[in-house]
C-alpha cells in the first residue's frame, strides 16, 4: 500500500462514517481498509470516538428534564404571548430569524422615554419631591415637634448627622472607585511593552495614588464613621491600594496573582458591593 | 418522517388541535442540543428552547414551506442564542468557569443505572467530558455543523440548507471537525475508553 494510498483513505473515513462518499470511492476505501492494519485501525479510533458523539454521553442532564412538563408550559406560554400579540401588547419579540425593521426605532425611543419618566417619579416618590422631603429614621426634622425652636442639641446632632451622612457618601464614593480599580486590574491588566514586567499597571498605580489622596483628604470625615464594617473597609482597601503604588510599572503575574488572592481571601469585592448598595440605600434615606 | 414535519407544521399554521404540542415534544430535545452547543448552561438552553418555540409560534403564518421546519426552528434558536451571548458578553453574570463546567460533572440519570458498576460509570462521565472538551475546541463553523448533524438529527442537505451554505463546505467542515475530534480524543492521557460499540456507520 503506497503512502499516497493511506493519505486518500483517511482523507475519506470521516466522508464514509457520514455516509457521504461516492459508491467507486467507498469500495476502494473498503478494499483499501481490508489490506492497510494502519488504516483500519485509524477508520476504527475514528468510529469509536464519533459513534460516542451521541446525546447521552454528551448531555447527560438531557434525561433529567421532566420533557412532558417543559412541553405543556412551552404550550402555555406560546398561547399566551400569541394571544398578547393579537391584542397588540408584543409580549414576545419578533423570531430571531426575521430580524427586526427599522422603523421600531421609535416605538423603542417612545419607550424609553416613557421608562426614564417612570424612573424620575418613582425616585420622586421615594426620596420626596423637591422642596418636600419625607422624614427619615434619622432626620433630624423628625426630632422636632411642629413649631419647635432648634435648641443647642439639637444643632449639634443636626451637624453629627450632616458629618455622618458626608462620611458615608464619601466613603461610598472611594469604595466604588476602588472596586473598580481592583476589577480592572484582577480581570483585565494590559500587557507591558517593557521587557522586565508580564502587565502594565502604570495606569491603576496613578489610580490608586489619587485614591490615596483622597482618602487622607476625607480622613477626618471617615473617622467619625459609626459604621464599623466600612471603617474597616475603608482602612483594607488603603492596605491594598499601598500595595498597588508599592509595584513597579510593569508588574509580574506572580505579583497580581498574590493581590488577586489577597483580594479573594478578604472577599473586598463583594463586601464593597453590599456596603456600597446599604451605604447608598441609607444615604437616600438621610 | 420529513412529510410528517411538513404537514405538522402546516397543522400548526392552521390552529389544528394538539398539533403545536405535537411540534414542541418532536423538536425540543433537538433543539436543547442545539441551544446547549451555544450557551453551554443547562438552565439557559431550556430556557431558550422555549422561547424559540413561542417564536415560533407567534410567527406560524410567516412560515414557508420552502425550508423544513426543523431547519426554519433551528434557525430562530440560533438567533435567539446568539442575541443571549450578546447579551451575556456586555453584562457576564457568571464566570466562564461555572458555564463551562455545568453539566459536564453530573451524571445522566437515565443512562447509568444502579447495576452498572463505578468503574463503567466513572468511565463513561470520563468519555463524555472529553467529547464536550474536543466538540467545543472545534471553530465554531466546524462546531455548529457537527452539533447539527449528531444531536440536531439533520442530514447534510438539511444542514446545507439551514446554514446557506454549499454541501460541499458542509462535508469539509464535518470531515475537519471528525478528524478533530479523534485526534483530540486519542491524544487523551489517560487513554479513553469507549463503551461497547453500538453498530456501525452514521446514517
Amino acid at each position: 500500500m503506497t503512502p499516497f494510498g493511506c493519505g486518500r483513505a483517511r482523507r475519506a473515513m470521516p466522508l464514509r462514517y457520514y455516509s457521504a462518499l461516492l459508491a467507486a470511492d467507498r469500495e476502494w476505501l473498503d478494499r483499501h481498509l481490508a489490506a492497510c492494519r494502519t488504516c483500519a485501525s485509524e477508520w476504527e479510533a475514528l468510529r469509536l470516538a464519533l459513534d460516542a458523539a451521541i446525546p447521552s454521553t454528551v448531555f447527560p442532564m438531557e434525561a433529567e428534564v421532566d420533557w412532558d412538563r417543559q412541553a405543556r408550559d412551552t404550550v402555555a406560554r406560546a398561547r399566551t404571548a400569541a394571544a398578547a400579540a393579537r391584542d397588540g401588547h408584543s409580549a414576545v419579540p419578533l423570531p430571531g430569524a426575521v430580524r427586526r425593521p427599522y422603523f421600531t426605532l421609535a416605538p423603542a425611543a417612545a419607550r424609553w422615554a416613557a421608562l426614564a419618566a417612570a424612573v424620575l417619579v418613582a425616585v420622586f416618590l421615594v426620596t420626596g419631591w423637591p422642596g418636600r422631603r419625607a422624614p427619615g429614621p434619622e432626620d433630624v426634622s423628625s426630632l422636632q415637634g411642629p413649631g419647635d425652636q432648634p435648641t443647642a442639641e439639637s444643632v449639634r446632632e443636626s451637624a453629627a448627622l450632616i458629618e455622618t451622612r458626608l462620611a458615608r457618601r464619601g466613603a461610598t464614593r472611594y469604595l466604588t472607585d476602588s472596586r473598580v480599580l481592583l476589577l480592572n486590574l484582577v480581570q483585565a491588566p494590559a500587557r507591558c511593552r517593557k521587557a522586565d514586567g508580564e502587565f502594565d499597571i502604570t495606569f491603576e498605580k496613578e489610580k490608586s495614588r489619587e485614591l490615596l489622596r483622597r482618602k487622607n483628604l476625607h480622613e477626618g470625615n471617615l473617622d467619625t464613621l459609626r459604621d464599623r464594617r466600612l471603617s474597616d473597609l475603608v482602612g483594607q482597601m488603603e492596605s491594598l491600594l499601598i500595595q498597588v503604588t508599592s509595584l513597579g510599572d510593569c508588574a509580574s503575574a506572580r505579583q497580581l496573582h498574590e493581590l488577586r488572592e489577597e483580594i479573594e481571601t478578604r472577599q473586598i469585592l463583594l463586601r464593597i458591593d453590599l456596603l456600597t448598595r446599604e451605604m447608598q440605600e441609607k444615604t437616600h434615606v438621610v | 418522517m420529513e412529510r410528517d414535519d411538513f404537514a405538522l407544521m402546516d397543522d400548526v399554521r392552521n390552529d389544528r388541535e394538539g398539533a403545536f404540542e405535537a411540534l414542541v415534544r418532536r423538536y425540543q430535545r433537538r433543539l436543547y442540543r442545539l441551544a446547549f452547543g451555544y450557551l453551554r448552561n443547562h438552565e439557559d438552553s431550556l430556557d431558550a428552547v422555549q422561547e424559540a418555540m413561542v417564536k415560533i409560534y407567534v410567527a406560524r403564518a410567516a412560515y414557508r414551506p420552502t425550508a423544513h421546519p426543523f431547519t426554519w426552528a433551528a434557525r430562530i434558536l440560533a438567533n435567539h442564542c446568539i442575541d443571549l451571548l450578546r447579551q451575556r458578553r456586555s453584562r457576564p453574570t457568571e464566570s466562564l468557569d461555572t458555564a463551562q463546567g455545568e453539566g459536564e460533572d453530573r451524571a445522566p440519570r437515565q443512562m447509568v443505572s444502579n447495576d452498572e458498576p463505578q468503574q463503567a460509570r466513572q468511565e463513561r462521565k470520563d468519555l463524555g467530558r472529553a467529547l464536550n472538551r474536543a466538540i467545543y475546541s472545534l471553530p465554531t463553523n466546524q462546531r455548529e455543523i457537527f452539533m447539527l448533524r449528531h444531536f440536531g438529527e439533520m442530514r447534510l442537505e438539511e444542514i446545507a440548507s439551514a446554514r446557506g451554505c454549499a454541501l460541499g463546505t458542509v462535508k469539509s467542515s464535518l470531515h475537519r471537525a471528525a478528524a478533530a475530534i479523534r485526534d483530540y480524543l486519542g491524544a487523551c492521557d489517560p487513554p479513553i475508553k469507549y463503551p461497547a460499540r453500538q453498530g456501525g456507520e452514521a446514517r
